[in-house]
């Protein structure tokens, strides 16, 4: 969260809303906030509901700890978004302890929304 | 390698023990492994291949159970039973962290995002509907810990 912020410059730059969704609940999401400093629209989806709309539940095992709230976990995943609502580019991360890289979402923006 | 120790009213240097080397350089080993994955998993930033982890904590352990087979001072004995710890939960750990998404069913390129509503940080709810018209950036994250 904290390496999106980076490009907070790039979002405003061309006007992006960003939206994050984790399983958190509300107060976890807004007890942790300050400590990345995201300035995003960040919802809470505790039973999986958005996750799944968009496939996006990982059916592997994880090791989350016992008291995590959540029974799944969404695949870390970016996807950039066109006007009309239409998936332009999604990056899946292979594994729930990586993430996209700031670069890597930056490149995306350029090669999708600036053409 | 040696140690000192204070007995009898005086320092004496003792060797130590076979087995007590092979346990401190279990320990050392495993520790410096770990030390090097948690800094990857605060990074958020683990290697694709994790197979010289899982050597190195193998090795530890090996390490560490050779420390006992050769034979230990009752102190000498803590750094091996820490190694074989550490790199029995970390190699357990690493083989248990995988994912997979069901192929059918994850979005793809040229997709409509379906609509959704949520709650955000604040309580309120927010739906999609806010987003068209808008280029955008969607990131599903695991949780906070």
């Amino acid at each position: 969260m904290r390496r999106l912020e980076e490009l907070r410059a790039e979002f405003d730059q061309r006007d992006v809303r960003v939206v994050t969704i984790s399983t958190d609940p509300p107060e976890d999401i807004l007890a942790e906030r300050h400590l990345h400093g995201l300035q995003a629209r960040m919802l809470s989806d505790v039973q999986l509901a958005v996750t799944d709309a968009f496939g996006l539940r990982n059916t592997g095992f994880h090791s989350a700890p016992l008291a995590h709230e959540s029974v799944a976990l969404p695949v870390p995943a970016t996807l950039l978004i066109d006007r009309e609502g239409k998936v332009l580019w999604l990056d899946l991360s292979k594994d729930y302890q990586r993430r996209s890289d700031p670069s890597v979402v930056l490149a995306a923006m350029r090669a999708h929304f600036d053409s | 390698m040696f140690f000192v120790l204070f007995k009898d009213g005086q320092l004496r240097v003792r060797r130590l023990k076979a087995g007590t080397k092979f346990g401190i350089t279990a320990f050392t080993l495993a520790a410096c492994t770990a030390t090097l994955w948690f800094y990857f998993v605060r990074q958020v930033n683990l290697p694709d291949d994790r197979t010289g982890f899982v050597v190195a904590f193998v090795f530890a352990a090996a390490l560490g159970v050779t420390a006992y087979i050769k034979g230990t001072s009752w102190v000498g004995g803590l750094p091996p039973a820490v190694a074989i710890l550490i790199s029995a939960f970390l190699t357990f750990t690493i083989s248990v962290s995988s994912q997979s998404v069901d192929t059918k069913k994850v979005i793809a390129v040229g997709d409509e995002i379906p609509h959704f509503s949520a709650v955000d940080d604040e309580g309120q709810v927010f739906d999609s509907e806010a987003l068209q018209g808008h280029l955008v950036l969607i990131k599903f994250f695991r949780a906070h810990w």
